[in-house]
């Protein structure tokens, strides 16, 4: 047993903290030469935990001749939490009067420090995996990291299921390459996840060593440790109920209905944060407190992913300093440090997991003796259900006397991700930018991580020749290639310094939508806005974005300047990502809470509160069992509407559209409009639809499951976007930038171009095969889709046909917004009733086609005055085939 | 999230060998002339015997694998058989190219330019007209064995300007162009497209499109590796989409 050393022991005494359990256990560990996983919320010491063995044993055992250099990789998703990290780090190193250099290297770090990193390395080295892939893409690599003695990746939990954090584990492998035979440790800080042992295994890598390869994975070496953190406060789910139900709307996302209520608890309290679940709300949320509220200016600030870096990091000061009551944020501050000011946390809307949930709640309640409470606000009524169902699964109090103990509690897993061929492929590149590699070495280190562990010898040739050629055709793509090899060294190296160039430009797996910077006319930015939302406003309009309302002056490359609007309102600024969708666990205690209401059990405030409604479904249709699947009809003046409640949340919902969709327009031609929902999905056709089991039944069937889906999704703009990320990756797209040298610009090309090329031209590329099987898992969750078919081909299958929309099926019908349109006519048949819209403003030129985007010089305040009928018929045309 | 999902239940067949039923030319009547609006986005002129193309592009290809981005060669040679579908479709004398007929200089890989050299020989009697655009300005004119007649826009011909570039009457007057145009105008360079919506809730649609306007006609980009930029028509003018094979008239609606 290894005790820390007295200097560890006595630095512990000197600030009054007391090592904790898992602390000790830590250490303990590390020194044995061991790799792991720490998993706890938020704070609770795991960084301590993890950076003191290296620190005990570098006082242990001093510096070993010639093994100066990097020793310690310290990788953080955050860019943000680096700076707080660093803080810490260094007050350890500092405290134990340990001579080690602790540095950041990120993005944002100079040039001329990053090249004395290189030259010079410090001790430590705080860094994220992009920067990390940088670092390996400089010729010099093996050296660097010759004596690294240990990995520690910060909020694995955060990197698991993304493409980053396979890019991590890629790194990582090659780093236990060039660190052998020094073994390497690597440990893992987390939250605890439903799956905390498979993210330890994916962290470390493959436990059986393969064949030829010389260093073995840490797993193998000697058992890796899983340890846990203690664990967390009590929490308390409260929610903030309207006073009687009857008014509160049966739907929307926003709703402001509550903001009296809102505002009071914020006064109430020290410091508040108010989390919502997208930017639009933030900013929404934010005007209107303000707005309610003009005497809390100055007091209430704004925090979101597309604010400029500079104004999120005044606002975490702000934070961390007291000196602010209240902070307007999304999942932007779910992450780092806890900002120890911070006495109440709200949650606008349901908070869709579990997980989620705690780690916000988590977020107050510093004092010693305090409670970590989350007050839910709903903003619809269903979402009193949500919350109440949340508070039982995460055994939260008040509970009701039957409810669970916090060891029972469940968390939602993060999935890994299987074979991405656009990481794989980005990473040869970057090994092949700095010292080469050779492929059948490469091919068993890749073979070590998780995400490739099951990489066929195919997928691999094929990415080989990716890089190599273009493809495996040999003289498809002439005159194309990334890397040589090299006859003399059977290593491949990159190609040209032009295309080395470009590629550490583009290093990385983060796909923003095209997104604009929005600047004042001195240059200062507020942060980013998508092209897509700018390009419908004309200068002159208002928009309110960074909580203050701004009025477009121009757009230039990709930034829009603008200027304080004098007016008070304007457009709230909309971003295109989705909203994550109810996980699995929330949404089996959601239908655990529809039973027992079923049953006339209502145990709690929010259920007691939401009691009428569920009557209301009641008696106009029903509260299904669970072992029913209940499905409305009904006939409203659009059409005829069926919906299917599977309360399983939002991406499978939509799944579950495209695939019915498909289904229905199939067994005979016709249109439809489907929306999906957290709790179903609306199917809507203006033909007659006759609603029976046995349409059900075939519509709704686990047989063909995919191949149907691979047809919707095949020829669909979901494949095409997704592709966009794989191809972004992979290297065929580069950012563009303001100022961008001519080089880059000629190389823009949208990514469905190269989606049509390579569908057309080489269908075998294995990027599009990785797109469309992205589709299935990410976009459409295929596996919990199938889960869900097969609960609802056992159950019993009860269709009402409803007078009414109903409580469950009005939010559907509302949500008018999110449709998605599907078709079984062909072109043919459907163009003569396309239309396309005129340009709006009127001008003296009659007749002169402009381009949508460039066209400001017509008055836009001309009225649509005489509006010219609806259908202008066409005339004169004739059609001849020519023979 | 997941936006429209589009179901075509017609595959496009976009080889480059002909398929055995001829695509669909739309004929139509506009500045007092006979013109034909071909699928594979062309215009055909039968009052001079010619067929107009514009931003053919050849070499785009080329110039991205130049760059480290792999980009199929193929698209040059689908691109060369369908220029020869249109020579035949058309019967023409003459072929127009309104502007980009190469791409860059760099693009001028050997086995594009082979290719093209080899199509060339193939039609050795037609006359070939470019009219050169931004891009050729860049890349260089063609090389003498292409034997293709290179001039400058506007280029006068059968009274209407042809241009790479169509400059609009609206704008301020430059030195290039001192009088007003009162002639018919055919240009390309915009790489048109329009957003199609089906007035009955279908999904809507992104297809390129001829534009005739009062005085002008706008062509769709020919080159396949090309991309595309939205326009939206004024009263009055003529819209044509190109999709699936066939060109269809579009109605316009006001907003």
């Amino acid at each position: 047993m290894v005790t820390p050393p007295q200097p560890i022991e006595d630095w512990f005494a000197s600030n009054r903290w007391t090592p904790f359990e898992f602390q000790r256990e830590t250490w303990r560990a590390y020194l044995e030469g061991r790799s792991g996983l720490v998993h706890a919320p938020t704070g609770m010491g795991k960084t301590l935990a993890v950076w003191l063995g290296p620190l005990a044993e570098e006082l242990a055992h001093g510096s070993r001749a010639g093994s100066g250099g990097l020793r310690v990789l310290w990788i953080t998703p955050l860019r943000a939490l680096a700076n707080d990290t660093l803080r810490n780090l260094r007050a350890a190193v500092d405290g134990l009067n340990i001579q080690w250099r602790v540095e950041l290297r990120h993005g944002d770090t100079a040039s001329s420090v990053r090249l004395r990193q290189r030259q010079k390395p410090p001790e430590a080295l705080i860094t994220t995996p992009e920067s990390l892939s940088v670092l390996l893409s400089y010729p010099g690599a093996s050296e660097l990291f010759r004596n690294l003695r240990c990995a520690i990746v910060d909020e694995w939990h955060e990197l698991l299921s993304t493409k980053r954090g396979v890019q991590t584990e890629l790194a990582l492998a090659h780093l236990r390459t060039l660190s052998a035979p020094q073994t390497m440790r690597t440990w893992g800080l987390s939250a605890t996840l439903g799956n905390t042992e498979q993210a330890m295994r994916v962290l470390l890598g493959d436990s059986h060593p393969r064949r030829g390869h010389a260093h073995p994975s840490p797993l193998a070496q000697s058992e890796a440790v899983l340890i846990r953190g203690d664990a967390p406060k009590e929490i308390v789910v409260e929610t903030i109920l309207p006073d009687d139900i009857e008014r509160f709307p049966w739907s929307g996302h926003i709703g402001l209905r509550l903001l009296d209520r809102v505002i009071a608890a914020v006064e109430r309290a020290r410091t508040t944060l108010i989390f919502t679940n997208v930017r639009s709300a933030a900013e929404i949320w934010f005007q209107a407190i303000l707005k309610a509220r003009p005497d809390l200016i100055g007091q209430v600030a704004l925090h979101h992913g597309s604010l400029d870096r500079d104004i999120r990091q005044q606002v975490e000061q702000l934070l961390r300093d007291g000196r602010v009551k209240c902070v307007v944020c999304t999942s932007s501050l779910d992450l780092g440090v806890d900002f120890s000011p911070v006495d109440q946390v709200l949650q606008i809307g349901s908070p869709k997991g579990i997980a989620r949930m705690m780690q916000r709640a988590g977020r107050s309640g510093h004092q010693p003796g305090a409670k970590s409470t989350v007050i839910g606000v709903p903003t619809m009524a269903l979402e009193m259900i949500e919350f109440a169902a949340a508070r039982e699964a995460a055994g939260a109090a008040p509970s009701s006397p039957s409810g669970k103990g916090r060891e029972s509690v469940q968390v939602e897993s993060r999935d890994p991700v299987d074979r991405p061929l656009d990481v794989l492929v980005q990473h040869m590149v970057t090994l092949a930018s700095g010292d080469g590699f050779v492929a059948d070495q490469l091919k068993d280190e890749v073979r070590m991580t998780h995400a490739f562990a099951h990489l066929s010898d195919r997928e691999w040739q094929w990415c080989v020749d990716f890089v190599e050629r273009g493809g495996t055709a040999l003289t498809a793509y002439p005159q194309y290639s990334r890397i040589l090899r090299d006859e003399a060294s059977d290593r491949y190296a990159v190609s040209s310094k032009a295309i080395e160039r470009m590629h550490r430009m583009s290093i990385g797996t983060i796909t923003s939508d095209s997104a604009m910077k929005v600047a004042f006319a001195n240059g200062s930015t507020l942060g980013t806005i998508e092209e897509g939302f700018i390009s419908r406003l004309r200068p002159g309009d208002r928009f309110v974005f960074a909580g203050r309302v701004l009025e477009l002056l121009r757009t230039h490359n990709m930034t829009a300047f603008v200027r304080p609007a004098k007016q008070t309102s304007g457009l709230i600024t909309r971003w295109g990502g989705a909203k994550a969708p109810l996980s699995t666990l929330l949404s089996d205690a959601i239908r655990r809470k529809f039973d027992e209401a079923r049953r006339g059990v209502f145990d709690s405030i929010e259920m007691q509160l939401v009691r009428p409604l569920l009557d209301v479904q009641a008696r106009w249709s029903r509260i299904p069992a669970p072992d029913e699947t209940l499905i409305e009809a009904t006939r409203t003046r659009e059409g005829h509407h069926l919906y299917v409640f599977s309360f399983e949340g939002r991406l499978v919902n939509e799944g579950l559209c495209a695939l019915v969709a498909h289904r229905v327009t199939q067994r005979e031609p016709r249109s439809v409009q489907v929306t999906g929902n957290d709790y179903g999905f609306e199917l809507q056709t203006p033909k007659h639809l006759h609603v029976d089991e046995e349409l059900l039944r075939e519509i709704l069937s686990t047989d063909r499951l995919v191949e149907d889906l691979l047809a919707c999704v095949n020829t669909s703009a979901l494949a095409q976007r997704q592709f966009r990320e794989v191809a972004r990756i992979a290297g065929l797209l580069f950012p563009g930038f303001p100022g961008q040298p001519k080089s880059v610009r000629q190389l823009q090309a949208s990514s469905s171009l190269f989606y049509e090329v390579f569908t057309q031209f080489d269908p075998g590329n294995l990027l599009l095969d990785q797109a469309r099987r992205e589709v299935l898992d990410r976009e459409l969750e295929v596996a919990r889709m199938r889960r869900t078919l097969e609960r609802i081909e056992r159950s019993r299958l009860v269709i009402v046909h409803t007078e009414h929309l109903t409580p469950l099926s009005f939010p559907l019908w509302a949500e008018s917004l999110r449709t998605q349109s599907v078709t079984s006519e062909s072109w043919s048949a459907r163009v003569h009733r396309m239309v396309v819209e005129l340009e709006a403003a009127a001008s003296a030129e009659v007749g002169e086609t402009r381009i949508h985007h460039g066209d400001h010089g017509d008055a836009r305040k001309s009225t649509r005055g005489s509006k010219a009928r609806n259908r202008k018929r066409v005339a004169g045309t004739s059609r001849i085939k020519h023979g | 999230m997941l936006g429209q999902l589009l179901l075509c239940v017609s595959l496009r067949d976009l080889r480059g060998e002909s398929s055995c039923k001829d695509a669909d030319v739309l004929t139509i009547e506009w500045m007092n002339q006979q013109w034909g609006l071909l699928a594979e986005k062309a215009l055909s002129w039968p009052a001079q015997r010619a067929a107009i193309v514009a931003d053919v592009h050849f070499g785009k290809s080329a110039a991205f694998r130049a760059r480290g981005v792999p980009v199929p060669e193929a698209t040059t040679s689908q691109d060369l058989a369908r220029l020869t579908h249109i020579v035949q479709q058309t019967r023409c004398e003459r072929l127009i190219v309104l502007g980009d007929l190469l791409h860059a200089r760099d693009g001028r890989g050997d086995a594009t330019m082979r290719a093209v050299r080899l199509w060339r020989d193939l039609h050795p009697s037609l006359h070939i007209l470019l009219v050169r655009g931004n891009h050729d300005h860049d890349a260089g004119d063609p090389p003498a064995d292409w034997r293709i007649e290179c001039v400058d826009e506007p280029h006068s011909s059968g009274g209407v300007w042809l241009r790479h570039a169509h400059q609009h009457s609206g704008d301020a007057l430059t030195p290039a162009h001192p009088h007003r145009e009162s002639r018919c105008v055919i240009a390309g360079h915009v790489h048109p497209c329009v957003h199609v919506h089906d007035s009955e809730g279908g999904p809507s649609a992104r297809v390129p499109c001829f534009v005739f306007s009062q005085r002008s006609i706008l062509l769709p980009a020919f080159g396949s590796f090309t991309g595309t930029h939205p326009v939206r028509p004024r009263a009055g003018d003529r819209v044509f989409a190109v999709a699936h094979n066939e060109v269809s008239e579009i109605a316009t609606v006001a907003v």
